[in-house]
């Protein structure tokens, strides 16, 4: 693989990790749980997206298994979310203007 | 091969110090939660970074995914009692500043000792590579988690078997009735599960020579057994078959000991031609009941009752 490549990898896998940064403000602000969760399933694509980039950056194809196994296990969360605690958005509206708080 | 990496990694470093401290300080229990799923996804890539795939295949199953699972259907539980998002001040009290103290205390401490460790120390990396040839695996940590210090990981199996035996044995919130049957969830584990089964049997076979192994492999079956769970609910009493899978794996560990130590050079000293057998037979023996105590731990107590 050429030199100029592997960079590449490396700045691509930089940009996505800002994005996970993006996503972080969905996590804090919300509004609504639902909000919340489905920023963080976005945010296990994120860093399954970072671990391939790196195993081929890196050359580290062990890397590769660790992406399988996020990428298999970050529908479980969104699964027990549904199932226990469920999507509301009848809150949505009152969560919007206390949201500015703190 | 400088600046962009040392940019990914400053990025993740601020990202998991402020992730860290949100998870604490959010009065908000559930975003505090979401947020502690998204730490241990990025603990496991700083792992990554850390040139530690095995630790981060760990995290990524257990951190990430497991116990992400079991805190939001603990939340879920809390909220049935009316406890839902307790607000926690960030005041200075008494017994937190007594805290603060202990852990700058600590802070000092493991400071002190990293700066008092030798300038340039071997390590037991080449002992550890230099009887690789005798353990049975090529994988180092594999070698050095079931051979060459098998007694730790005799002990942490204890440690499952200890938690679910709690889990079993306290007077514990029973479990939330049933939800009615979901179509989409029926679909996804028909579609999961067999995936998580090969998955699971792959990182226990790969295990040998590249990271992956029996708690890895068992945090994917547990993943399996939980949308199983979720979508049909299970009932996992402490009945004769279900103790047998979970003490199966402690067992068959403490019995290779034993049968080592009678018969061979000591207590869990594989004879170098048979030990990669004998770690295959205790990983598998071994996967198979972290599997079914994690899926017991998150299942609890059965809603009926058994009083």
């Amino acid at each position: 693989m050429p030199e100029w490549m592997t960079v590449a990898l490396w700045i691509a896998a930089a940009v996505v990790l800002a994005t996970i940064a993006l996503g972080l403000v969905r996590v804090e602000r919300g509004p609504s749980n639902g909000d919340r969760m489905l920023a963080a399933q976005l945010l296990g694509t994120g860093a399954v997206a970072v671990l391939l980039l790196l195993a081929r950056a890196a050359d580290a194809p062990a890397l590769l298994d660790v992406a399988l196994v996020l990428a298999l296990l970050a529908s479980v969360a969104g699964a027990v979310f549904v199932r226990r605690l469920g999507v509301q958005p009848v809150q949505r509206g009152q969560d919007r203007t206390a949201e500015d708080g703190p | 091969m400088a600046a962009e990496v040392h940019a990914l990694d400053f990025v993740l470093v601020v990202l998991l110090l402020w992730l860290g401290w949100r998870a604490l300080a959010s009065a908000d229990l559930f975003k505090a939660v979401v947020q502690f799923i998204v730490f241990g996804l990025l603990v496991s890539l700083a792992w990554v970074r850390l040139g530690a795939p095995d630790v981060a295949l760990a995290e990524a199953a257990i951190g990430a995914g497991l116990a992400g699972a079991l805190l939001l259907d603990t939340l879920a539980r809390l909220g049935r009692k009316g406890a839902t998002d307790e607000v926690r001040p960030l005041g200075l009290t008494p017994a937190r500043a007594g805290i603060a103290l202990a852990s700058l205390g600590l802070v000092i401490l493991l400071v002190a000792s990293v700066l008092a460790l030798p300038e340039s120390w071997p390590g037991l990396t080449a002992p550890a590579l230099q009887q690789l040839g005798a353990s049975g695996v090529t994988n180092p940590v594999t070698a050095t988690l079931l051979n060459y210090r098998g007694y730790d990981t005799l002990l942490e199996i204890g440690v499952l078997l200890l938690a679910v035996l709690g889990v079993w044995i306290l007077d514990a919130e029973a479990a939330l009735p049933a939800a009615p049957a979901d179509p989409m969830l029926s679909l996804l584990l028909r579609v999961l599960l067999p995936l998580t089964v090969a998955a699971a049997g792959y990182l226990l076979w790969v295990g040998a020579h590249a990271p992956g192994g029996a708690f890895q492999g068992a945090a994917l079956l547990a993943a399996g057994g939980v949308l199983w769970h979720l979508a049909r609910p299970l009932s996992l009493p402490a009945s004769r078959p279900v103790r047998a899978a979970v003490v199966l794996g402690f067992a068959v560990f403490l019995g290779v000991g034993v049968a080592t130590a009678v018969f061979g050079g000591g207590f869990l000293t594989f004879p170098p031609a048979y030990a990669g057998a004998v770690i295959l037979l205790i990983e598998a023996a071994a996967m198979v009941s972290i599997a079914v105590i994690m899926v017991a731990l998150f299942v609890g107590r059965p809603a009926q009752g058994t009083k």
